[in-house]
């Protein structure tokens, strides 16, 4: 009796683990994409119609290379003592930006619901 | 016993999730009022305790400054200044701050911006919407009763020459966004958004501590060129795409006049946003930066520095001053366009 119940319990937990991690890897994203830098967004593109491309972005004297190639988005050099910004590889998915601790970067989808509070006329 | 305790464990992870999914919808209220007012239609937003009931004190504040500075109602205090054949006039203290504060940025803007213009404006006929281009002679004859220097005020009394008229519709509408703003915060709204027919004045930021974000219209195209993120200040655009007609000889005509000139303005900008703590500075200063060009705006800015502004010229050109950068994200659709910041 005991034993089904915690295998019960095991399994329930095993499926919300599945469930969650489903849900963030496959979290719904657009094509477009913010690097943003201390919260400030540096740039924006829409990775559906822009070139390939690298940009260096500079924080506090130290850089983050990235790079856009088919669409998609990476860091490729980066002079910060982790390097997990690189190990991440491409951006895919909605819920887990990119991000460079040292060098306060992110790279991330933007909400494609362009939800405005007004528009000044 | 131990199933128990396991099922409460299990319990209370579940119940958690819930309640952190759920963290913003605290007990703030929310309430909306729209309505036309000033001519132009008017929304205010408001998150607080008891936001229905100062929503309405919002709106009912709105009707009575409107009802002052009407310059077609009869009952105003404005027309009863226009129409007094050079009599002195007692107005309002709301009537007096707002006529001193036009008056000071007139003088500040170099007549730039101009509260007496309101005779050329009607002879284009832009106050009545049947537009025509008036005789060089006749826009002549009418500047003469133009100039913000032949007001004369002492305190709540108003006096101008026979046939002049005082016009505050290039400040009356931040001035209220000012007021309502400061009404809020006396009933604890510590969050709010006030649109004024496109001029948007920003309380605190938005309820979950965001910035509010809020689009810059394309002056000339559909959509947006940018956004601005930010909380706690007054965004006012003044373009003259806003309105405009085109005579029979094909020239298209806006409805902000060059007090110099007495003709529509037609000079490098498409459109000036003005981004301040108060929105009468933002209203004052978008119209008198637009009349100027870029070369007098940027030149104002580095002057004074009390404001923030964003030029669109007509050669596709943003110029942004360096206060506001950070907070401005251009449009992937307007990728064409060139952004410089202005600098010290
Ligand atoms: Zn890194």
């Amino acid at each position: 009796m005991k034993n089904k119940v915690l295998i019960g319990i095991c399994i329930a937990i095993f499926l919300i683990g599945v469930i969650g991690s489903a849900l963030v890897l496959f979290a719904p994203h657009g094509t477009k994409v913010n690097i943003v830098q201390d919260g400030a967004v540096l740039y924006t593109f829409d990775l559906s119609v822009t070139e390939d491309q690298t940009l260096e972005i500079e924080y506090n004297g130290r850089t983050n290379i990235v790079q856009i190639e088919n669409g998609k988005i990476r860091v490729v050099e980066a002079d910060c003592p982790d390097k997990t910004c690189i190990r991440m590889g491409w951006l895919e998915t909605g819920s887990l930006p990119i991000v460079c601790l040292p060098n306060h970067l992110s790279i991330e989808f933007a909400d494609e619901r362009e939800d405005l509070d007004a528009v000044i006329k | 016993m131990k199933r128990g305790i396991l099922t409460v464990i299990l319990f209370c992870f579940i119940v958690s999730c819930a309640a952190c999914a759920d963290d913003n919808g605290n007990t703030l209220d929310e309430a909306t009022s729209e309505f036309f007012a000033m001519n132009t239609y008017i929304s205010v937003t408001v998150y607080g305790k008891d936001a229905d009931n100062t929503v309405k004190s919002a709106r009912d504040r709105i009707t009575e400054l409107e009802r002052l500075w009407s310059v077609t109602d009869e009952n105003s205090e404005i027309y009863a200044v226009n129409h007094s054949d050079g009599k002195m006039i007692t107005v309002s203290e709301d009537t007096a701050e707002l006529i001193a504060f036009a008056l000071r940025m007139a003088e500040r803007t170099n007549g730039a911006l101009e509260p007496t213009i309101y005779p050329v404006l009607r002879a284009w006929g832009f106050t009545t919407g049947e537009n025509r281009v008036p005789q060089e002679s006749e826009i002549k004859e009418l500047l003469n009763m133009v100039g913000y220097d032949k007001v004369r005020q002492n305190g709540n009394e108003i006096q101008i020459l026979n046939n002049m008229m005082l016009d505050l519709g290039a400040v009356g509408k931040g001035y209220a966004g000012d007021e309502i703003a400061e009404l809020l915060k006396e009933n604890g709204i510590t969050s709010a958004l006030i649109d004024l027919g496109g001029n948007i004045q920003l309380l605190g930021t938005k309820p979950d501590g965001s910035n509010w974000r809020i689009g810059l219209k394309d002056p000339e195209g559909a959509g947006n060129v940018g956004i601005l993120s930010v909380s706690d200040c007054a965004i006012v655009t003044s373009g003259n795409y806003e309105r405009y007609f085109t005579a029979s000889d094909g020239t298209v005509y806006g409805h902000i006049i060059d007090p110099v000139t007495g003709y529509p303005v037609n000079n490098d900008l498409l459109s000036v946003t003005v981004i301040a703590k108060e929105g009468k500075i933002c209203d004052a200063l978008s119209t008198s930066l637009f009349v100027m060009g870029v070369q007098k705006a940027e030149a104002h800015w580095r002057q004074y520095q009390d404001f923030d502004m964003i030029l669109i010229t007509k050669s596709g050109e943003i110029h942004i001053t360096e206060g506001i950068k950070d907070n401005f994200s251009l449009d992937v659709n307007h990728g064409n366009m060139k952004v410089g910041v202005i600098e010290v």
